[in-house]
């Protein structure tokens, strides 16, 4: 088993006590709920697109550590960013949760999730705020679940 | 524990050598009534010794210190 350290980075726990962009977004145009049913996580993402560009994103909800640190990071990196460009960044958070390869060079802060790979039963605290951003982005007003 | 998720809980104790059941336990009903997420549940038996029970408390301090 690998340290506790390698899975609660420092950039994770200062992110899971305080989250970055939680909250209500006035005047979403998108907007979507996730939920972890093994956890009992609830998430919800809002998104204030405009010119093809996130340029407003929040999120509401409880969760596990990794789950607040994962949404509050992701917020800070897709802001600014087209929905094309999240399902790009998303490939890459992906491959590095669960592709036992060195992760790619530009996941800028996202990397502090490497050690996730170790714990198979966390992968879902990771990315439930990104597949809830996917179905907002996708807009078609469906709950999305992880199992 | 205030502030500590239940699966954070878990993987904490896991590390120490204790099992213990994180979640909702099959019991989503119930979790919903009471407006609870997710609990930690140490399921003692008979056949538990001492020796155990102070490496649960032990790992539960663990936990307080590690996300204090």
């Amino acid at each position: 088993m690998s340290d506790l350290n390698d899975l609660y980075q420092e950039t994770i726990i200062d992110h899971s006590r305080r989250p970055r962009n939680k909250g209500v977004i006035e005047q979403a145009t998108h907007s979507a709920d996730g939920h972890n049913p093994l956890c009992g996580d609830r998430v919800r993402v809002q998104l204030k697109i405009e010119n093809g560009c996130i340029m407003g994103i929040g999120f509401q909800g409880t969760g596990c550590a990794i789950s607040t640190a994962s949404a509050s990071l992701m917020t800070e990196t897709i802001k600014g960013k087209t929905p094309k460009e999240v399902e790009t960044a998303f490939g890459k958070f992906h491959d590095l949760l669960t592709e036992d390869q060195p992760p790619a060079p530009d996941l800028g802060k996202l990397a502090v999730f490497s050690g996730v790979r170790e714990y198979p039963m966390r992968v879902k605290c990771a990315t439930l705020a990104w597949h809830t951003l996917r179905a907002a982005l996708r807009g078609d007003g469906k709950a999305v679940s992880t199992e | 524990m205030d502030n500590v998720h239940p699966h954070d809980v878990g993987t904490v104790l896991d590390q120490e050598g204790v099992a213990v059941r994180t979640g909702h336990h099959c019991a989503q009903p119930v979790m919903d009534r009471f407006e609870i997420a997710a609990t930690t549940r140490a399921s003692l038996a008979f056949y538990n010794t001492r020796r155990e029970v102070d490496t649960l408390i032990a790992g539960i301090r663990k936990v307080q210190e590690f996300f204090s």
